[in-house]
């Protein structure tokens, strides 16, 4: 993602640190990726952000379809 | 600290295996030194949710995912793909995490979009494309691309006639998984690594009718008669060659979420409910439409429908009933009755020349633990998943010998396997919900 569609958020020093400690074993490459992972996953689970765009589901369904899936 | 690699291969089939074990050298080292059930695989055996099924040891009720797109609520349009975010059980990597083990997962269904795991993730074929985000971490998909190129998600465009093409499309899908499999199993960190390939299951669907002789397809003349044996032998040799660059004294288990059998034809679900006064249109189709575009369309009479179907390899009925459904015409009072008589009368369609053809019409309420979500009224297995589910309308007819998105020669079939290298305790049937408590207790504390 390019960095004009990012936007500065501030967290605790705290939480910034037990990431930082713990990269290796969150399996991230760094503080943003791990905090933006985490933070999708939570707002997919809540359905406040879609897994998928329009186009991105019809591709999907379409995919399906052709693969016999759905009809 | 202990190992444990899953290699999952998608609609690969017990009787295939054993029928080509003489030219499969690493399916018989790994059988012959260890052991090889048949695992039972769940209702609807179906890739999703199987897999997950398997990796939570959830049924498709307590997950609340009883196929690739479930009913988002009780109106008539609404369904949604099962992506990563339906599946809220902890998976088997989870647990493990919370042991301190890492996992590294490759393409496995039902992982898209990818949740943060303790280790890394590349999901499998439900992400749109490569553009996405389909890696967790996100920066692992840089280092997919520089030591495979562009990660093939799956076969593009496999309905297809050409089967010279579709054959080396399966083989490049499977060659890539593989060579993925033994960068992330040599380059990076784990403890607990599983896979899926879905070779397997596109080389049945796209070639069955050419391999099987009592398909009723079959050309024995077919240049294309030893294409699955043949792809068989090439899945061998991947798996040795992942196997050889395992870590010794990892254990291996080499799974399927289901098997394979021939389809005989089709019945056209929607057809039928029209036919029986089930279903009603306020215009029948001039050509084959589906019926969710009829829904959308507002082309179905709900004021006069008693139930609507959807197709694929199984069909599912869903009840209108009333004050569930917004225009319901079923008296909640008269649900199991209404049911009852439909689901006999599912079961009685014989083929088209009156034989009966075995279906069953399943109950989620007898089928599963828990009926989370919103599950089919009824799951139909058609000559028992030899036919399929044909959901389209405007055919006029009720039988199909051909299917109605594209050419597809098989069906699923409940078993898939089990090979474990060293051996379990020698049971020849396991449930694929025991895969995950076997898991467990095979890494143990992962010491």
């Amino acid at each position: 993602m390019s960095d004009e569609k990012r936007r500065t958020v501030r967290i605790d020093e705290e939480i910034v640190h037990a990431i930082e400690t713990h990269l290796k074993e969150l399996g991230a490459g760094s503080v943003e990726e791990y905090v933006e992972a985490v933070l999708r996953a939570r707002l997919l689970a809540e359905g406040f952000l879609a897994p998928y765009s329009l186009e991105e589901e019809r591709e999907v369904e379409r995919r399906l379809r052709d693969l016999g899936y759905l009809d | 600290m202990k190992k444990l690699a899953v290699i999952g291969l998608d609609c690969a089939d017990p009787h295939l295996v054993e029928n080509f074990l003489p030219e499969l050298p690493t399916f018989g080292e790994l059988i012959r030194g260890g052991s090889f059930a048949r695992l039972r695989s769940v209702d609807p055996p179906i890739t999703v949710p199987a897999w997950m099924c398997m990796f939570t040891g959830k049924d498709p009720g307590e997950l609340g995912v009883y196929g690739f797109r479930n009913r988002a609520d009780y109106s008539y349009h609404r369904l949604q793909v099962a992506t990563s975010a339906r599946f809220r059980a902890p998976a088997v990597w989870d647990e493990l995490a919370r042991r301190g083990i890492k996992s590294i997962l490759l393409g496995i269904p039902g992982t898209y979009p990818p949740k943060p795991v303790r280790g890394l993730l590349v999901a499998g074929f439900l992400a749109p494309d490569t553009h996405s985000t389909f890696t967790y971490p996100a920066s692992l998909k840089e280092k997919v691309a520089g030591w495979v190129g562009e990660y093939l998600l799956d076969v593009r465009n496999f309905r297809t006639q050409d089967k010279v093409w579709l054959i080396g499309e399966v083989h490049r899908l499977t060659e890539q998984r593989f060579a993925l499999a033994r960068k992330l199993v040599t380059e990076e960190d784990w403890d607990f690594f599983a896979m899926v390939d879905m070779g397997p299951d596109r080389i049945h669907h796209g070639l069955w009718a050419h391999h099987d002789p009592g398909h009723p397809k079959h050309d024995p003349e077919s240049p294309f008669r030893d294409a699955i044996r043949d792809y068989y032998r090439f899945l061998d040799r991947k798996l040795g060659e992942l196997l050889s660059v395992l870590p010794g004294g990892t254990q291996v288990l080499v799974v399927s979420d289901h098997g394979v059998q021939p389809m005989q034809g089709g019945i056209g679900i929607n057809e039928w409910l029209i036919r029986e006064g089930y279903l009603v249109l306020k215009e029948y189709p001039e050509e084959p439409t589906r019926l969710g575009e009829l829904i959308e369309r507002g082309l179905v009479d709900w004021s006069r429908t008693v139930a609507w179907g959807e197709g694929g390899y199984y069909g599912r009925v869903f009840l209108n009933v009333r004050g569930r459904e917004p225009q319901g015409t079923v008296p909640p009072e008269r649900y199991e009755e209404v049911r009852t008589e439909l689901s006999q009368r599912l079961v009685a369609i014989p083929d088209e020349e009156g034989r009966p053809i075995g279906t069953r019409a399943l109950r989620p309420q007898e089928l599963y633990q828990e009926v989370n979500g919103i599950a089919p009224d009824l799951i139909v297995y058609f000559g028992d998943l030899r036919w399929r589910s044909i959901g389209t309308v405007g055919w006029r007819r009720i039988h199909f010998h051909e299917n109605d998105t594209g050419p597809d020669d098989a069906n699923h079939a409940p078993h898939g396997i089990l090979i474990a290298h060293p051996g379990l305790d020698g049971r020849s049937d396991m449930s694929i919900l025991e895969v995950r408590d076997l898991i467990l207790a095979l890494m143990g504390d992962g010491r």
